[in-house]
């Protein structure tokens, strides 16, 4: 700790030792939360890119279904199923598209997946250590400070 | 997406950032530099690695949402 120059500038810096502390632990809360809301988010894309593959899978069934009955339905000439064997491509190239989105989340999210946990082991326990290694330098500095206090 | 959590990280890192500049400024010893050196600087380092992963993660996750919005 530098200088002693007065009782203000000694629980200035106790004070501000104090306030490091105090953000050190605010801040492990609010990173854990950061975390878990990091991942909610890839939970929840992953749900909603799971519904809109489900989506234009029925879709994608059905498309082939009305191709597959202008197909059988026509009679002596054969019926113009153009329209519907378009619908089946372009229906069909959008569930591809979703899946694709679908894999290259999961491939991000584990790569990611590593980062997050470690980071989360130096909330849950490097953190913790610096905290408490900072409270008893503090409780240190507090106790030497308060003998010559005593002693006068 | 609401607010994004990796902004909301970075924030806080830097209100962090600040009360360790307060306390430096007056924990200039030995302890001070140990501490600086074992667990602030490691905690700074590794947290905007994490923000900046989480950033990333999040950007993948808007775009696959606005790219398969048909």
């Amino acid at each position: 700790m530098t200088g002693s120059g007065g009782t203000n500038r000694v629980h200035a810096d106790i004070d501000a030792l104090k306030g490091f502390h105090e953000a050190l632990v605010r801040f492990r809360y609010a990173q854990r939360g950061v975390a878990e809301r990091g991942g909610d988010q890839i939970e929840m894309t992953r749900a909603s890119l799971a519904a809109k593959a489900s989506r234009w899978q029925s879709r994608l069934e059905q498309c082939q279904a009305e191709l597959d009955a202008c197909r059988a339905g026509g009679g002596e000439e054969a019926a113009d199923c153009s329209a519907y064997a378009r619908a089946v491509e372009q229906t069909g190239e959008r569930l591809e598209h979703i899946r694709r989105w679908q894999q290259r989340v999961d491939i991000e999210a584990s790569e990611f997946g590593g980062t997050a946990s470690a980071y989360l082991d130096l909330l849950d326990s490097d953190l913790p250590r610096a905290e408490s290694q900072l409270l008893a330098i503090i409780t240190s500095l507090e106790a030497a400070r308060r003998v010559p206090a005593a002693e006068t | 997406m609401t607010a994004r959590p990796d902004r909301d990280g970075a924030e806080q890192l830097g209100l962090l950032g600040t009360a360790w500049e307060e306390a430096a400024q007056h924990w200039q010893d030995e302890v001070a530099r140990r501490f600086d050196a074992d667990h602030w600087t490691p905690l700074a380092q590794r947290s905007r690695a994490y923000l900046e992963a989480l950033g990333t993660m999040m950007d993948v996750l808007q775009t696959a949402e606005r790219d398969t919005e048909f």
